[in-house]
């Protein structure tokens, strides 16, 4: 069975309204002194392998009030696609 | 989307054969906690909405304590679920009342006082918003946060992809709802 979206305008995985959050912290979070930053390598957990790592390691919510972090998300998530690919 | 039904939030819970006997129990004792949870929602938080959320907190800590106890009746796993509820409830009461005030006047320039459209005037305080959200719903959130399906983020948190969405319901509702009046006020 196909999932609906919770909301009208947006498909089963929320990927607008995730793409705004997004399009938000990164226009109104910069954060280029990295304060409260987790270590990259938490954020590369989190993409590796994210069932090692804890709330408290990601420094709660940071990642929400951070266009850094959200920005090296992003890099990982493409490095992690375009390794997928290549494989 | 209509309400959850007590049995709703329990989708959430899974059980190894040995620990079934938790599920029909414990789906009783949410039936009967359900109205009287709304009640207390609205009348202490405000919210009818967020019965939900706390009854949920409420079945994860009962089962934690079920599951790592020997098997009891119907009416202990009730008195169980009925303190894990008043526990969440102060949780949140106590959440609500805290005040965060950072930084101090030093940092006020007179610019943010002479432009009150100021940029970061209209961020959205995702902080506040997910204060009062359970921890597990917060790391789901920042799981899909970080990759691009729900389906993805049931696998890392062994669970199904239904259940998920079902408890970040609330919260995504909140943060669609800032992003859409923030949209209307720019």
């Amino acid at each position: 069975m196909t999932e609906k979206s919770f909301s009208p305008t947006d498909d089963e995985n929320d990927t607008l309204l995730f793409e705004k959050l997004q399009e938000h912290v990164l226009a109104h979070y910069p954060n280029p002194e990295r304060k409260g930053c987790p270590d990259p390598a938490v954020l590369k957990s989190l993409i590796d392998d994210p069932g090692n790592i804890t709330l408290d390691a990601l420094n709660d919510l940071h990642i929400f009030k951070c266009a850094e972090c959200t920005r090296l998300l992003m890099e990982l998530r493409q490095k992690k696609k375009q390794s997928g690919t290549s494989e | 989307m209509r309400s959850p039904s007590p049995s709703d939030l329990c989708w959430n819970v899974r059980f190894p054969p040995e620990q079934e006997w938790i599920e029909e129990p414990l789906r009783i004792a949410v039936g009967h906690l359900w109205e009287r949870a709304n009640h207390v929602a609205r009348s202490q938080l405000g919210d009818e909405a967020l019965a939900p959320e706390i009854i949920e907190a409420a079945i994860e800590k009962t089962v934690l304590h079920l599951q790592t106890g020997p098997p009891c009746g119907p009416d202990e796993v009730e008195l169980l679920l009925e303190r894990s509820f008043r526990q969440e409830m102060r949780r949140l009461r106590k959440a609500n009342n805290r005040l965060i005030f950072v930084g101090s006047n030093q940092e006020l320039t007179s610019g943010t006082a002479q432009n009150p459209h100021a940029r970061i005037d209209s961020a959205i305080d995702l902080e506040g918003i997910l204060r009062d959200v359970p921890s597990n719903v917060r790391f789901a959130l920042l799981l899909r946060y970080s990759r691009s399906r729900w389906s993805e983020v049931a696998v890392v948190l062994g669970t199904t992809e239904a259940a998920i969405r079902l408890r970040c319901k609330r919260a995504l509702d909140r943060i669609r709802k800032k992003l859409e009046s923030e949209n209307h006020e720019t």
